[in-house]
């Protein structure tokens, strides 16, 4: 064919190949190698629009799990160490990923980061990712699950306007619900809409302030680990 | 989104793919699901400016084909297209069944087997 940009003609005839070369491919193999490499630890990526509370969510759920399951962070920001510095307060085993102003994380950067983080003795792994819901959806990170946030100070109507967030992730967590009271959210019309986009979508109410919900995230979290844990000592066993 | 490093994706792709043939690539054609979050005209703007500093690439046209959702139904056997991001069959159904809409590939390459100059 000729090419507009071309300034000659090019004589000769032209040879097509139908292919099928997957853009994202090389994040999907990493993260296909991720995991490969924890077949025992659950791991969570945790995703939302910025400020919806994923960094107090985390806090909040180490200190709820107690010593019962042992979590461990990987906390990407664009700049600064400051979530991470947050989550090291209050006794978190944290490592914070500066994606130099991306605004997602990338396979490749978890299996790096898996190299500098001790993970012995840990149940769950968060993976805090970018406050974004675009981009973040469409990158693999060798997650068991995707969790995102929308919290009731964004407005009801954002999982039919980011749909590929919603129809990726396994659980929705509408968070501070302590603010309800104030605004003009409605939860079942979100869950509505997000159910429309991903019918198997779970849904938690939850707040990192007075507690709602708390509880039932931590059992959720709770039988996906030990549900994990089962599988890989089921397929060690037929080893 | 981040469409520059989408497009450098593309040459890296191609390079890994058909090395040494770079300079005889003539028509890139990529699959686009809407779900994808790739805007074509980005896309465009981005293969535009990435060969400004990477010319082996120059002689070749990009075209974009942006591939609709489409969920298939079994109950139905049948495949739908979803419209507002209601992921269900034409018969009601919610389905998460995704044929087609997550694509972003690609699907063409066209290479000039022989350029006489002129």
């Amino acid at each position: 064919m000729i090419s507009p940009k071309s300034n000659r003609t090019p004589v000769g005839s032209v040879q097509c190949e139908n292919t099928s070369l997957h853009l994202l491919k090389a994040n999907d193999y990493v993260a296909k190698v991720i995991r490969e490499r924890l077949p025992n630890l659950l791991v969570i990526n945790v995703c939302s629009s910025p400020g919806s509370g994923k960094t107090t969510l985390m806090q909040q759920t180490a200190k709820y799990l107690n010593d019962r399951l042992k979590i461990a962070v990987l906390v990407g920001d664009p700049e600064t160490e400051r979530d991470a510095i947050r989550m090291k307060e209050v006794g978190i085993n944290a490592l914070q990923i500066v994606t130099g102003g991306m605004c997602h994380i990338e396979a490749q950067m978890i299996l790096q980061a898996l190299d500098h983080i001790d993970l012995n003795n840990t149940d769950i792994l968060f993976i805090e990712n970018v406050g974004n819901l675009v981009c973040p959806a469409a990158f693999d990170l060798g997650e068991d699950y995707r969790v995102t946030l929308i919290s009731c100070t964004e407005g009801d109507d954002k999982p039919k306007k980011y749909p590929r967030m919603f129809l990726t992730s396994e659980l929705m967590l509408v968070s501070k619900s302590d603010l309800l009271q104030y605004l003009p959210f409605s939860v079942d019309a979100v869950t509505e809409d997000a159910r429309d986009i991903n019918p198997d979508l779970e849904v938690i109410t939850i707040s990192s302030i007075n507690g709602e919900g708390m509880e039932q995230w931590c059992n959720w979290l709770k039988q996906k680990a030990i549900s994990k844990r089962e599988h890989a000592t089921e397929i060690a066993e037929q080893r | 989104m981040h469409e520059i490093s989408l497009v450098r994706n593309i040459f890296r792709t191609l390079e890994e793919e058909y090395p040494g043939k770079m300079g005889s690539v003539r028509g890139i054609y990529l699959k686009v699901g809407l779900l994808s979050n790739v805007q074509p005209i980005l896309m465009q703007n981005a293969f535009n400016a990435v060969l400004e500093d990477d010319p082996g690439y120059a002689k070749s046209t990009l075209i974009v084909e942006v591939l609709p959702v489409l969920v298939y139904c079994e109950d139905c056997d049948k495949t739908t297209e979803v419209e507002h991001y209601k992921f269900a069959c034409s018969c009601g159904k919610p389905s998460r069944n995704i044929v087609q809409g997550e694509e972003l590939l690609i699907s063409k390459v066209e290479f000039e087997e022989e350029t006489i100059e002129l």
